[in-house]
């Protein structure tokens, strides 16, 4: 009992205590947001499946595509985000209240209100959707505040990123209302630069706590440190890539820029090569160093695109970044913390293996779609139901963690 | 065997470490993609069509003759500063005096400008091999001479003492404390007296020979053929990189572990 304290319990002193009874689903930040992120992922994925083969038709949304891209880069980063932040920070700043129970609930009934206004857009008009929207960012940012303000700015990027992701965001309504003229799509691309960015930033601090965490478990005497200058010589590459694709989307030097992001995402993989001990055969090393392999393959294949006149799948090959790069990243963190924050030590089984094999496959069929056309609608429907199951088997496994208290009776 | 044993092993993730150095020349070939796009393809090919043009030269003949003669030359010329420089070097720095007199005349070696080394040896030996090989030694020499008179200069005495308190067997004594320590130097001596063959050795050829790398960059530029010249050049910067970074820079590391 004792050992198992050890872990992700700094919040501890400072648990509010004038709310009573307060439920387990509603007892920390992450709770109800994977209680609902996960059966949202599965339902919204299938929805897609069924609308891009082509059996189902949305007659509401003129513009299906750009909708697709939106809800799947805003409408699950502010869960993410919200599920991030409000577990993360209590333990990055120790003395930080951590936001449980009713005022919890309120948050997340505003994030459901913006899914729901989103799948219902064109009764509700754009301006309500935005309005919901914008204002669950907004909030997000507000929460977030003291990391900007840290004297110290240990994580200060975090909070400055998500500053750019609000304006962007607010760029994207603009110009789906026609106040600017941006096309919405470019505005969606810029978006996931900044996302990219933002999860760089974010896997930093979630490889310090997992992988530390898990040599601590396994008796693995070493220690992993995340190197800020891998990090930051990717975010600078992912910006420039994003930057230079907005203005010009077709130029030959955006090829090898994307050549140049995928390489130094591989970069950030030397960090599990560590000085005395061999991890690269831990569990969870190898699904957390997936997701940098993912993004650098669709950054590669995407480069490769534009200086190959023979290949024209960019927006195929985008999908490594997005179903996996970004799949990966809200997985993982689903479980590390469905794991470690219910007060359970980090464990690998036949489910998580799953989860994450199953994800990957689907990403992998999802973006070779271009050099296999004649079965483009079959493999747009089984990447999306390999895709949604992954979340499927979080809700057996997980589900019951999130609805009981922690395992080792501390509150949160 | 030990030693070999363990740059094998940290090989993989030495190689892994590279990934940041090849985004970094990603971006450089981005640039230079720029530079195409702004000054058109005569002053600067784009790098897709040099990368195209090497494809063709590597499938072409006469340029892989002219490969080998340049490799030759290269090797040849910087196999003889290493054995000349390094055992007068060592020679050198074993005696005080020696080194006294030996400094100013490397200072001059090391002063005197390639450039002025090649007339020079076009006027002794004419056109052809020995004036290339000629100039890449001369080129290469100091800079290994001055390694291994580094290496016995700096030789530890407390460690020489200690070594003999202690009645080592002369091969012990070798092997264990003069070796790494005059490898340490002498090591990364050869690794810059190669790179400073490969580049003299393209110059000498361009000025002095007909055949060689050097020579055909002297055609290429004859021709105005910039897509040529820059997949030469590729050819004799990958060549570099390729020695350097994979085959001699992950001894060094090895070699120079034990030093802070």
């Amino acid at each position: 009992m004792e050992e198992e304290k050890l872990h992700a319990t700094n919040h501890y002193m400072y648990y509010p205590d004038e709310e009573k009874n307060i439920p387990p689903y509603l007892a920390y930040g992450f709770r109800p947001v994977f209680l609902l992120l996960a059966p949202y992922m599965v339902i919204s994925m299938l929805l897609w499946g069924l609308v891009w083969t082509g059996v189902l038709n949305i007659p509401f949304m003129n513009d299906t595509l750009t909708w697709h891209v939106y809800e799947m880069l805003f409408g699950v980063l502010t869960a993410g985000v919200m599920a991030f932040l409000t577990t993360g920070l209590p333990e990055l700043f120790p003395g930080m209240v951590p936001f449980v129970g009713k005022r919890l609930k309120y948050i997340m009934a505003l994030w459901i209100a913006g899914r729901v206004s989103f799948w219902f857009i064109d009764y509700v008009g754009v301006y309500v959707v935005a309005l919901l929207n914008l204002s669950m960012l907004f909030w997000l940012i507000w929460f977030a505040k003291e990391i900007v303000l840290d004297p110290l700015q240990r994580h200060a990027s975090l909070g400055y990123t998500l500053v750019v992701i609000f304006a962007i965001e607010c760029w994207f309504f603009l110009s789906v209302a026609g106040v600017v003229q941006t096309y919405s799509m470019d505005i969606l691309k810029v978006a996931l630069g900044a996302i990219v960015v933002l999860i760089l930033l974010a896997l930093r601090r979630v490889n310090m706590e997992a992988v530390n965490e898990m040599m601590e478990d396994k008796n693995i005497d070493d220690i992993y440190i995340s190197h800020p200058p891998l990090t930051n010589l990717a975010v600078f590459i992912v910006t420039l890539f994003t930057v230079v694709e907005f203005f010009y989307p077709e130029n030959t030097v955006l090829g090898w820029i994307g050549l140049a992001t995928a390489a130094s995402i591989l970069a950030i993989l030397n960090d599990y090569a560590l000085k005395d001990e061999f991890i690269l055969n831990q569990p969870y090393v190898i699904y957390l160093g997936s997701i940098f392999v993912m993004l650098a393959l669709g950054y590669g294949l995407m480069g490769w695109d534009l200086l190959n006149s023979n290949i024209y799948g960019i927006n195929h090959f985008r999908h490594f970044i997005t179903s996996g790069g970004l799949g990966l990243s809200y997985l993982l963190i689903m479980i590390i913390i469905g794991w470690i924050h219910t007060g359970r030590h980090l464990t690998s089984n036949i489910y998580t293996h799953l989860m994450v094999i199953l994800m990957i496959t689907a990403t992998v069929i999802r973006s070779l779609i271009p050099f296999f056309d004649n079965y483009s609608s079959y493999m747009y429907m089984i990447s999306a139901i390999l895709w949604a199951v992954p979340f499927v088997l979080y809700i057996k496994v997980f589900f019951k963690f999130l609805l009981t208290s922690r395992a080792d009776g501390i509150l949160g | 065997m030990k030693f070999v044993f363990k740059i094998l092993k940290d090989f993989p993730s030495y190689l892994w470490s590279g990934w940041g150095a090849i985004a970094s020349i990603f971006l450089f070939f981005a640039c230079w993609d720029l530079g195409y796009q702004i000054y058109g393809e005569l002053v600067l090919p784009s790098p897709l069509e040099t990368l195209s043009t090497l494809w063709v030269m590597s499938h072409n003949d006469s340029v892989i003759e002219d490969a080998k003669i340049t490799l030759y030359r290269a090797f040849f010329g910087f196999g003889l500063s290493v054995l000349f420089g390094s055992i007068l070097g060592l020679i050198a720095g074993l005696f005080a005096t020696a080194s006294i007199m030996s400094r100013p005349i490397v200072t001059i070696l090391v002063g005197m400008p390639p450039i002025a080394w090649i007339v020079l040896a076009m006027i002794w030996f004419g056109m052809g091999d020995f004036t290339v090989i000629f100039t890449v030694v001369v080129a290469s020499f100091p800079i290994v001479f001055v390694g291994a008179l580094q290496g016995t200069r700096t030789l530890e005495g407390d460690l020489k003492e200690m070594g003999k308190s202690f009645k080592l067997p002369l091969h012990v004594k070798f092997l264990d404390i003069y070796f790494p320590h005059i490898f340490s130097y002498i090591f990364p001596a050869w690794v810059a007296a190669l790179g400073m063959a490969w580049k003299i050795v393209v110059m000498a050829e361009l000025l002095s020979t007909s055949d060689g790398i050097g020579a055909a960059l002297a055609v290429a530029r004859s021709h105005l053929d910039t897509p040529t010249a820059l997949a030469l050049v590729v050819i004799m910067i990958s060549s570099m990189m390729f020695i350097e970074y994979i085959i001699l820079e992950p001894i060094k590391r090895e070699v120079e572990l034990w030093r802070n």
